[in-house]
């Protein structure tokens, strides 16, 4: 917006992303720290928008809007991915739960050396 | 640099390379197929391989008489051999003076003792396989005469050095033998080792100055004169080192003093081979390797006081111990090396040509020498021991009087061949100017009188006397020939060696049936023609080779003045004629009075009797017993501590040590796996964190918070 | 201090408290609520940054069906009923929000402090450029320039399904 600066933008998405960085760690539970991780994925739009709107890249000689979304396009495509992500995480934590009925995710440490 | 063609120098190599061949290939085929015929072929075959190259030398020698004496030096190229971008050592020859006088001695004596090894070795069943040695001897040692170029000279050191241990271990069944041929060949690679560096150190030196030769042949002996003086002249420490190392090398082929114990040793071989090997070639090489190089020793007079020195007291040590043996080819083979060593004197007082001399004419009647004692031992059923010898002259006519020539002529009769040799030695040692040199020089005359005095025992223990074989029990006439078994405890699983019934009962059914052994009703007889007739051959240059070659005449042909500069003439005192003709004719005159009368009373079977000092001769002062038990238990030593110490220690050590280390470090890793999630990203975290870090800091050059 | 910085700090603050929200949480269903309602929030700032394609599809495709399939999770496996989980003192907590501060402090430093108001750059965006936001312009980029990661992030797709159907399949054999 007008009157925003950029950094305003930048600075909201660094503290969602700390969050989420922080409460991957801290939590216990896999439902939370995924939640988490999609915090993390939504700050890296914000930031990634903000960027987007505020230096728009121009290529020369193509200067047509649509030339001009580069940094949506990122966004769409994370959310794409998210969106699998997601999908198929819950299907594991799913499986995983089925399996020992806890949910605790100091449990799952059968992959080790 | 001539443009004459001795393009027919390298047959003087090929020619005896094909008749090893021969002999290696076919002897053996030969003999079984056509029996006394093929072996008569072969032995044909052996001496033509040797007299045709000396026919080549005397040609090449004529033609390089015919030349002016500064053009006498060719290079003959056969081959590439070593060829690097800034090195090259091709197969090259290099005829000048020095190579041509020592080809004409090795084929010469050479072709003369192949002749008399026909007779000598006639009915020993390894025939064949004595002249293969035989001819792939004279080969090796005439790559190293001939060679053009230090490498390949190396080779036939290493060649000659191959085929004396080959030749000296030649009835290899007999333990004693084997264990000699080990020694001469282990002496001889101690040598060859100070040898090997000193030539490391002159290719070091010379490659700084290699650009200035054109094609990089700069250890080529027509290019090496030039940069020895320009390099070596203007550091005389490289000098002194290259000089030591290289006498080194001659020390162990020469059999200089601390490394001479193999030489007598070495007698364990046929007489043939010492007389070949062991008294007018090989052993020669380090006096012929000095003349080579004799402009690194000419600039290091500290090199040349310490060879001369060395060679003084080795011609006197040797002299000493020369007086307590009763074995002939013992006192022959302390002879030579005490006659290598006055070769040394002469070459430390800087009187290389009085060397060559002096190897030229020892070549002449140490081999007349060797062969005629070989004579001796073949008439007296192969026993060597002087004690049982005596009147002999009766018998052997022809082998006493060339024996004789030659004993005159290495005691230094005036004007003989030995003379005139011995002069020029004392005379450039006496007259040189620094101290350790003139004192080596009169040590040698003193050496020269002793020379007379034990070779006069020699011959009169031999010749003259009493014939004591007709009065000894019959244990004595085997004192010398016991062999001595494989000790109890050495171990011998493949049955290699014989054991000591075996030796007795080869004894009982001796090989020669017509050599009964020697007992009182033993008449000797002459030696057959084959071997009388080098006899007479090489006692004519004994006796006059001083006439032909003294004066000056071998000098101008070596060192022709002008040529070679840099070598300095000498003052002989003048009363040095008179002294040594005098100390030699009184030592003549001293030992054929006392040993004529035949074998002195404390000189006899009982040791016990015998002057303390002459017992202590008898075991070489201790020297070689000592040398021989440090040696053992010295190398026991190092050897235990280097297996059961240093090589589980360090070695397997160092291999557990790294598997270990890796086992530890991966146990340590192994930790960092836990399977808790939580702590996978927390160190994620620290990573990012620490990549962040680094990115936005360092790279920023420095914090701004 | 403008009305539209001030609007956005109203709706910035109120992201991070549910941000937090998402993780301090005992119960899992907050947690999840508190989520949704952050990505409401981030769909507002979409909006004000005229990217309004994507604001939509942040409702629509996050909040509507992520965080439902979420719940749908959480609800299915009971996990609201679960005890709490942060209980134990763990000297990895005290690190990780140290480290989370280290990492936000050394970013913000480097990165953000720089742009802020004292300086001059990027204080206002420059004019919306043609069609930037409009679903026109994203369809035809998404159709011409970025048809390849389209085809691409279908196949991604695509596996995300076969994945989650083969998951979800109990083994009855």
């Amino acid at each position: 917006m007008n009157g925003v600066p950029m950094a305003a933008y930048l600075l909201l998405g660094l503290v969602l992303f700390t969050i989420g960085v922080v409460g991957v760690v801290i939590r216990r539970s896999p439902i939370v720290i995924f939640m988490c991780i999609e915090l993390m994925l939504n700050a890296v739009n914000l930031t990634t928008l903000a960027f987007a709107r505020y230096l728009p890249q121009f290529v020369a000689g193509r200067e047509r809007g649509h030339t001009a979304v580069a940094g949506e396009m990122i966004v769409i495509f994370i959310m794409a991915v998210a969106a699998a992500e997601v999908a198929v995480g819950l299907g594991i934590i799913m499986a995983i739960f089925r399996l020992r009925d806890s949910t605790d995710i100091d449990q799952m440490n059968v992959l080790r050396g | 640099m001539g443009d004459s063609d001795f393009s027919y120098v390298p047959w003087i190599v090929f020619t005896p390379l094909l008749g090893f061949l021969f002999q290696a290939l076919l002897g053996k085929f030969l003999i079984d197929r056509l029996g006394a015929r093929g072996r008569w072929f072969c032995g044909f075959a052996a001496v033509l391989v040797v007299a045709f190259p000396f026919l080549l030398g005397v040609a090449a020698a004529f033609k390089l008489a015919g030349m002016a004496p500064a053009m006498r030096g060719t290079m003959v190229t056969v081959a590439p051999w070593i060829d690097l971008v800034g090195f090259r050592a091709p197969l090259e020859f290099y005829v000048d003076p020095l190579s041509i006088t020592m080809v004409l001695v090795v084929t010469g004596v050479g072709s003369l003792i192949h002749l008399y090894a026909t007779g000598y070795m006639a009915e020993d069943a390894d025939y064949p396989r004595f002249f293969t040695y035989m001819n792939l001897f004279i080969v090796a040692m005439l790559i190293l005469v001939l060679a053009g170029n230090l490498p390949l000279l190396f080779v036939g050191w290493e060649g000659v050095g191959l085929c004396s241990y080959l030749l000296i271990g030649f009835w290899y069944k007999d333990h004693a033998n084997a264990k000699a041929a080990n020694k001469a060949f282990i002496f001889n690679r101690v040598g060859d080792l100070g040898f090997v560096l000193g030539l490391f150190l002159l290719f070091c030196v010379l490659a700084r100055s290699a650009g200035s030769v054109p094609d990089g042949r700069f250890l080529s002996f027509d290019l090496i004169r030039v940069q020895l003086v320009n390099a070596i002249g203007a550091n005389p420490g490289y000098a002194t080192a290259i000089a030591l190392l290289l006498f080194v090398g001659a020390c162990g082929k020469s059999a200089q003093f601390p490394l001479y114990s193999w030489l007598p040793d070495a007698m364990a071989g046929p007489t043939p081979v010492s007389a070949l090997i062991h008294a007018a070639t090989m052993v020669t090489a380090g006096v012929f390797m000095l003349n080579r190089m004799y402009p690194v020793f000419q600039a290091s007079p500290v090199a040349g006081g310490v060879i001369a020195a060395i060679g003084a007291f080795t011609a006197l040590f040797a002299a000493l111990i020369a007086f307590g043996q009763m074995d002939i080819k013992k006192v022959l083979a302390f002879s030579t090396v005490s006659q290598l060593g006055f070769m040394f004197v002469a070459c430390g007082a800087g009187a290389y040509d009085a060397g060559m001399f002096h190897v030229v004419t020892h070549a002449f009647f140490k081999a007349l020498l060797f062969l005629g004692a070989g004579a001796v031992i073949h008439a007296m059923a192969h026993n060597q021991d002087l004690r049982n010898y005596g009147g002999l002259r009766k018998y052997l006519p022809i082998t006493f009087l060339t024996v004789m020539a030659g004993f005159l002529a290495i005691a230094g009769f005036p004007y003989l061949a030995g003379f005139a040799s011995k002069e020029e030695i004392l005379g450039s040692a006496i007259g040189n100017g620094a101290v350790v040199v003139r004192i080596s020089g009169f040590v040698a005359l003193f050496t020269a009188f002793l020379t007379a005095v034990y070779m006069a025992r020699l011959a009169g223990l031999t010749f003259f006397g009493a014939e004591r074989w007709r009065e000894l029990p019959e244990p004595h006439a085997h004192e010398d020939q016991a062999l001595p078994a494989l000790m109890e405890d050495e171990p011998d699983p493949n049955r290699f060696y014989y054991t000591a019934a075996e030796l007795a009962e080869r004894e009982a059914h001796a090989a020669h049936a017509d050599h009964h052994e020697l007992g009182p009703e033993h008449k000797p007889h002459e030696a057959p023609l084959s071997m009388s007739i080098p006899l007479i051959a090489l006692a004519i240059p004994s006796l006059l080779a001083g006439f032909i070659l003294g004066g000056e005449r071998l000098q101008n042909w070596l060192y022709p003045a002008g040529v070679k500069p840099g070598l300095l003439g000498w003052d002989a005192p003048p009363w040095l004629p008179w002294v040594s003709g005098a100390a030699a004719l009184l030592g003549i005159a001293y030992g054929l009075r006392t040993y004529m009368k035949g074998l002195p009373a404390d000189q006899g079977w009982d040791m016990g009797k015998w002057n303390p000092l002459r017992r202590l001769s008898a075991d070489q002062f201790h020297y070689d017993a000592e040398l021989m038990a440090g040696m053992s238990v010295g190398g026991r030593t190092v050897g235990l501590a280097l297996s059961k110490g240093f090589d589980p220690l360090f070695v397997d050590g160092t291999v557990n040590a790294t598997g270990y280390t890796a086992g530890a470090l991966g146990l340590m890793l192994r930790k960092l796996q836990s399977g808790y999630v939580r702590f996978y990203a927390l160190t994620m975290l620290i990573g990012v964190l620490a990549i962040v870090g680094y990115l936005l800091y360092a790279s920023k050059g420095g914090a701004s918070l | 201090m403008n009305p539209n910085l001030f609007a956005f700090s109203v709706v910035a603050i109120l992201s991070v408290l549910s941000a937090l929200g998402v993780v301090f949480f005992k119960n899992a269903v907050r947690s999840a609520l508190s989520l949704v309602a952050t990505f409401a929030l981030l769909s507002v700032l979409y909006l004000t940054l005229d990217a309004q394609l994507l604001a939509w599809t942040q409702l629509v495709v996050y909040a509507g069906a992520i965080m439902v399939l979420f719940l749908f999770v959480i609800m299915v496996l009971n996990l609201s009923k679960q005890p709490a989980l942060i209980e134990r003192r763990d000297p990895k907590l005290m690190l990780a929000t140290l480290l989370g501060f280290g990492f936000a402090g050394i970013i913000g430093v480097q990165v953000v402090t720089p742009l802020l108001p004292p300086s001059e750059i990027v204080k206002d965006p420059v004019l919306a450029p043609n069609g930037f936001g409009q679903p026109q312009a994203i369809g035809m980029a998404l159709f011409t320039d970025y048809g390849y990661p389209f085809e691409a992030i279908s196949v991604l797709l695509l596996v995300g399904i076969v994945g989650s159907i083969l998951l979800a399949k109990r083994r009855l054999r």
